[in-house]
C-alpha cells in the first residue's frame, strides 16, 4: 500500500480521534465499557498539543497546565488546528493509568500503570512482577482500544455529521 | 528490566502473516541464533541482537527462559561506540601536525587531502579501539495468542532496527499499530476502501 497514503490516513484518523476525545471527555465524566462489562472513565490531562497547516506552514501549540485549564489549546482549535498529542488518564475502580498518545502513530509515551509491588518475597514466582505489569499494561491498551473502536464506528457512520457539528459548537462555545 | 519501569514508552505491532505453531516452538532457538554479539574486544562501531530480558549479559538464556506464561519476553540490545567529537578533533589535529612536521623536514609545506583523510581514518579506528561501547536495552514482549508485539520505545531509529532484525530472525513481518492499521485491524479488510477515502473533518 502507498505509504504516503497511510501516513495521511494515520494523521487524519489520529487527529480526528484525539480532538473528538477531548470534546467527549470535557463535559461530563463519560463511562466507557469493556467487553467484560467493567466500566472506566477517561480524562484529558494537563498536557496537550494542537497542530495545523501542512509542510512549511505547519504550526504546533503545546499547552501544559497543572490546573487542567487548556484554553490556549482550545483557541488553537478555533483556528482549525487539531489535537496531535494528548495526555490521557484512564481510571477504573481505584486504579489509574496515565499515558501520552501521539496522534500520527499512536506511539505511547510516559505510560504509568498503577504501581506494582517491587519487593521480592521468598517463594514468589520469579515472573510474578513481570506478569502483573503485563496485566496492567494490556488493560490500559484494552481501554484505549475500546475508546478508539467507539470513535471509529461513529466516524464511519452517518451520525458523524451530527457529532462533528456538536464538536464545532463546543469549540466555539 | 525496563518494561517494569514506572514510566515507559511503547510501540505496538501485529504480525502480518499467520504464525505456524512450529515456528513458535523455535522462538528460543532463533533468539539464540540471532543474539547480541559482544564487541568489547573489537573496534566495531555497533552491534545489536537479542538478549535475555532478565539479564542483558545472558545471550544464552541460562538465567531464565524467554517464555513467561503466555508471552515471549526478550530484549533487543544495541551497543554503540561513540567517540566524542572534541576528542576526535584533538587527536586528529595532533596526528596531522606530526605529519606536517615530518613533511617539512622533507621540504614539503603541506599535508595532501588524501593523506589527511587517511590520518582521520586511522585516528578514528585507534580511538574506537580505546572507547567502550555503550549498551542500550529495549524490551520486547510477544503475546502470540493475541498477535501483539510490544516494543518498549517509541524511538524511530530503534523501531526500524527492531523491525528489520525481527524479520531477519523469524521471517515474519510487522505492522505498527498506527491509527490507520489499527482501524483496519478493528474493522476488518472490507473497511479499507472507506478508510482510504476519508476526508478530514472540518470542525470550524
Amino acid at each position: 500500500m502507498d505509504l504516503s497514503l497511510v501516513e495521511r490516513e494515520n494523521t487524519l484518523l489520529g487527529q480526528d480521534f484525539l480532538t473528538w476525545l477531548w470534546f467527549k471527555t470535557d463535559q461530563d465524566a463519560v463511562l466507557f465499557k469493556l467487553e467484560d462489562n467493567r466500566t472506566f472513565t477517561l480524562h484529558m490531562e494537563q498536557k496537550l498539543s494542537v497542530q495545523g497547516g501542512e509542510g512549511e506552514t505547519k504550526a504546533t501549540a503545546t499547552v501544559s497546565s497543572p490546573a487542567g485549564e487548556l484554553s490556549e489549546a482550545k483557541t488553537g482549535l478555533r483556528t482549525g488546528k487539531k489535537v496531535n498529542k494528548a495526555q490521557l488518564l484512564f481510571a477504573m475502580d481505584q486504579d489509574e493509568w496515565l499515558v501520552t498518545v501521539s496522534a500520527t502513530d499512536f506511539g505511547l509515551s510516559g505510560l504509568k500503570t498503577p504501581k506494582i509491588s517491587t519487593k521480592d518475597d521468598e517463594g514468589d514466582d520469579p515472573d510474578a512482577k513481570f506478569l502483573e505489569k503485563m496485566f496492567l499494561l494490556e488493560r490500559c491498551l484494552e481501554m484505549f482500544d475500546v475508546v478508539f473502536t467507539q470513535f471509529l464506528n461513529l466516524r464511519l457512520s452517518k451520525d458523524w455529521a451530527e457529532e462533528s457539528a456538536r464538536v464545532k459548537l463546543w469549540i466555539n462555545g | 528490566m525496563s518494561i517494569l519501569s514506572a514510566s515507559l514508552g511503547l510501540t505496538r505491532y501485529r504480525i502480518i502473516e499467520e504464525v505456524p505453531t512450529e515456528l513458535l516452538q523455535q522462538v528460543p532457538e532463533k533468539l539464540k541464533q540471532f543474539c547480541m554479539v559482544d564487541i568489547d574486544g573489537t573496534a566495531d562501531e555497533r552491534s545489536f541482537g537479542w538478549t535475555n530480558i532478565d539479564d542483558m549479559l545472558d545471550m544464552n538464556w541460562t538465567a531464565s527462559p524467554p517464555e513467561k506464561a503466555d508471552y515471549f519476553a526478550f530484549s533487543l540490545r544495541l551497543d554503540t561506540r561513540r567517540i566524542p567529537p572534541a576528542v576526535l578533533k584533538k587527536h586528529n589535529t595532533i596526528a596531522t601536525n606530526k605529519e606536517l612536521e615530518h613533511n617539512k623536514e622533507q621540504g614539503k609545506n603541506f599535508v595532501s587531502r588524501d593523506r589527511k583523510r587517511e590520518i582521520k581514518e586511522q585516528v578514528t579506528l585507534r580511538l574506537r579501539a580505546r572507547t567502550l561501547p555503550i549498551p542500550a536495552v529495549f524490551d520486547v514482549i510477544w503475546n502470540a495468542s493475541a498477535n501483539r508485539i510490544y516494543l518498549d520505545t517509541t524511538n524511530a531509529k530503534v523501531r526500524a532496527l527492531f523491525e528489520d532484525h525481527f524479520t531477519l530472525t523469524f521471517d515474519l513481518h510487522l505492522e505498527p499499530l498506527t491509527p490507520f492499521f489499527m482501524a483496519m485491524d478493528i474493522l476488518g479488510e472490507e473497511a479499507a476502501p472507506r478508510l482510504e477515502n476519508l476526508d478530514p473533518t472540518i470542525f470550524v
